[in-house]
């Protein structure tokens, strides 16, 4: 041991070491007690605050964004779909300086605005450190950007995850699918599922050095997962959905008319295949819309008279309570004074006698009121919500109108007369499709659904072919008789409107030419034309519902909607791969 | 113990007896035998070096993969974007606008009733009706009406004619 050595000299200069060693002590003490106040200083005092600092020193926080869910179509086609993407932002500070050559840069690869981007690059207030240059960009195209300004020594520009949405077919479904804002949905599907699509966004903590996001290891870090939004399935079919908005466009530009709807049902289960708005935007650009009308869907908000589509379902009814049949015979006289004023028939004629089947055929309004004189006012309406009338479809669609039906025990017989052939009632596009299938579908009408499957709206309503319901209206002996009475309707001799067949199918269908009133000025000024029918008549498969509305150029249901529908029938039966049925025609007799 | 092991004790006992009794047990000093330090302190601080630089070794290791996991991660990202924008693009040339737009100017037309051929038979099935341009659709949308402000009038200036040369020349005489 070294104290055994120095023993020898231990007595010679004993108070040199205990004085060094005292001041020793002395030194360690100090400086211990210095180390002791500043651990209660840190630990005592405000633990939290330099918790909070030395987290913040080199802490990373990122905020995983969760992926928004698709809408898809009935086939997993994506109608609208989410991408990477990021957002360029600029720090004023270090980039004032070269802003013009920047900006230049920036607009040539980001197709943007050259002096938006000036503006950005200048800060629009002073002192600004943190400017948007352009936003939603895709990730790829930022990153090639910035991989480019930083090898040109530019400073001062960064990126930040911005997921974008895209609609990879424009406007197809634009109108239900409705659209993104700048951080939120705006419309349509995006919005009324948006708890679904959006999903929940992860966070993720952790310590690093360098500020590129390179992770000390072993230090604290933390991982919470973003939650991915769940798709949407719809029961649109992307390609028909295209088909007949292109068909009615065509249609509405031809007749130079205000707009148009048109929706394709599937008979048997009510999933809507397609639901077409004229006019329409793209999904992709709404700012781009021509007016702020089109970016919902008119198909669904916008009420109008039906017209005489509407027959046919006065027809079913009376046929259902054993009040008429096809074959019976009306006297119908040139015009019908009821009590407040005379009801006309769209053609002049005298007294003509037609069965219920003519009635149909030739959309005779006198025949119809002639022969509703059979029902009360309240046994029609009780008929006519069956069919689904005046209450909404709530199919998932927003701002969907519930139309107009006066209740039965206040309606006055003259409303009723009316209501027999399609005015002083309104319908949507939607309701009156449906009615007509529950004629195609044998008398049980199902709820049409445009949701595969189920989902909840934003109002906590689930919607979708999972909580379809089927409720029967009328017999099926009823259904088939007005079945055979409507392909009276395409009848090249008997009917109205023969260019509403499709060649080799047997299609049954009817017109309606209805006084439109006009939503700024309260008067009736123009039309509605449509056709609604469903094909093939004795098996039916598809239900087809036209509307045109406000032409500008003369024409009926049969001659401007018919076409509409003809074509858009003849395609959905030959992409579906239905044959012609080779049944027998109707031989109803439409005269007597 | 075994029987093998006392035929030797009882041997002793009777060969040697007298070196036995001499040999007492008597009490010796106890021998320090000071074990040498060097190699302890040696193992010692070689256990310690090589635990330090180890932890070095397997400290800059994690940085590095650390590194090498950000890379790695950052690829992936660029990757998984690079798809999307693929996957996007892919979308849109299926499109259906655009290919109809393309089988339309290579004259393909959509009919307007379907005709079925049953391979079996040879017949076909359905109306056979003739698809002609008619049937084409329009496909390019109008042009959007642009609103009033974006869209104004051509303003008109009329500028009085400038007398050319000729006229002047008239003029002055």
């Amino acid at each position: 041991m070294p104290s055994t050595r120095t023993t020898g000299r231990r007595g010679a200069s004993r108070g040199a070491p205990l004085l060094r060693l005292r001041v020793g002590f002395l030194l360690i003490a100090v400086v211990l007690s210095f180390f002791g106040a500043r651990l209660v200083q840190l630990q005592g005092v405000d633990p939290q605050s330099y918790a909070l600092r030395a987290a913040a020193e080199g802490g990373v926080r990122v905020t995983l964004e969760a992926e928004r869910g698709d809408i898809l179509d009935r086939n997993g086609v994506p109608l609208a779909d989410s991408i990477k993407g990021k957002m360029v932002i600029a720090d004023p500070s270090l980039t004032a300086d070269r802003a013009t050559e920047l900006a230049q840069l920036l607009s040539e690869r980001l197709s943007i605005d050259y002096f938006k981007a000036l503006t950005a690059l200048r800060g629009r207030k002073e002192g600004s450190r943190y400017e948007y240059v352009a936003r939603r960009v895709p990730s790829t195209l930022a990153s090639d950007t910035l991989a480019e300004l930083d090898a040109a020594g530019f400073t001062g520009i960064s990126l930040q995850d911005d997921p974008i949405r895209d609609y990879p077919s424009g406007d197809v479904a634009a109108n239900l699918l409705g659209y993104m804002g700048t951080d939120e949905p705006l419309g349509g599907f995006e919005r009324t599922f948006d708890k679904q699509l959006a999903g929940v966004d992860g966070e993720a903590t952790w310590q690093s050095n360098s500020g590129k996001g390179v992770r000390i290891p072993l230090r604290e870090s933390t991982l919470k997962a973003a939650q991915n939004g769940q798709p949407l399935r719809t029961t649109i079919d992307r390609d028909l959905q295209w088909f007949t908005q292109k068909v009615l466009a065509q249609a509405v530009q031809q007749y130079k008319a205000e707009s148009g709807a048109a929706v394709v049902l599937d008979t048997r289960t009510g999933e809507v295949l397609a639901l077409a708005d004229v006019p329409t935007f793209d999904a992709n650009a709404p700012t781009e819309a021509r007016s702020e009308d089109d970016l919902g869907s008119r198909a669904m908000s916008d009420t109008y008279e039906p017209g005489s589509v509407q027959k046919v379902l006065t027809a079913a009814s009376l046929i259902d309570a054993g009040k008429a049949f096809p074959r019976q015979r009306f006297k119908v006289p040139p015009n019908l004074a009821r009590q407040d004023r005379v009801i006309g028939d769209w053609f002049d004629h005298g007294t003509i006698r037609l069965t219920l089947a003519g009635i149909i055929a030739k959309s005779s309004n006198i025949g119809t009121v002639l022969a509703a004189d059979a029902f009360s006012p309240v046994e029609l309406v009780q008929y006519l919500r069956a069919f689904g009338l005046g209450q909404r479809t709530d199919v998932g669609v927003r701002g969907e109108t519930p139309g107009i039906l006066t209740a039965g025990e206040a309606m006055t017989s003259q409303t009723k007369d009316r209501v027999a052939f399609g005015q002083s009632l309104s319908v949507n596009v939607l309701q009156m499709a449906a009615a007509v299938n529950t004629i195609a579908n044998g008398g049980v009408r199902v709820s049409p659904s445009v949701i595969a499957g189920s989902a909840v709206t934003d109002d906590g309503v689930t919607v979708g072919t999972d909580v379809a319901t089927r409720t029967r209206v009328v017999s099926k002996q009823a259904a088939r008789g007005t079945a055979k009475m409507m392909e009276k309707v395409v009848d090249p001799e008997d009917g109205v409107a023969p260019r509403a067949q499709v060649p080799g199918y047997l299609v049954a269908g009817k017109t309606g030419t209805a006084q439109r009133v006009n939503p700024e000025t309260g008067l009736y000024d123009s039309t509605s034309l449509s056709f609604g029918g469903f094909a093939p008549a004795d098996d039916a498969r598809f239900t087809v519902y036209v509307v045109v509305h406000a032409p500008k150029v003369d024409g009926g249901g049969g001659s401007v909607a018919g076409p509409v529908f003809s074509r858009i029938m003849g395609y959905v039966l030959g992409r579906y791969g239905v044959e012609p049925t080779n049944g027998t025609p109707s031989r109803l007799p439409v005269e007597w | 113990m075994s029987s093998p092991a006392l035929q030797p004790r009882t041997r002793v006992t009777r060969i040697a007896q007298e070196a036995v009794d001499k040999a007492r047990l008597t009490v010796v000093p106890r021998v320090r035998t000071r074990a040498p330090r060097v190699p302890f302190m040696t193992l010692v601080s070689l256990v310690l070096l090589a635990g330090i630089v180890g932890l070095l070794l397997f400290n800059t290791s994690m940085q590095q993969a650390s590194f090498t996991a950000s890379s790695l991660e950052d690829q992936a990202d660029t990757l998984a974007a690079r798809e999307q924008t693929l996957r996007m693009e892919l979308d849109e040339l299926r499109n259906p606008q655009r290919v109809a737009t393309e089988a339309q100017a290579m004259g393909m037309v959509i009919p307007s009733a379907p005709v079925f051929l049953d391979l079996e038979t040879g017949k076909t099935v359905g109306a056979r009706t003739p698809t002609t341009r008619e049937n084409a659709l329009d496909l390019d949308p109008p042009a959007p009406i642009l609103p009033a402000n974006l869209a104004p009038a051509p303003v008109v200036v009329e500028v009085p004619a400038v007398p050319t040369t000729e006229q002047r020349k008239n003029r002055n005489r």
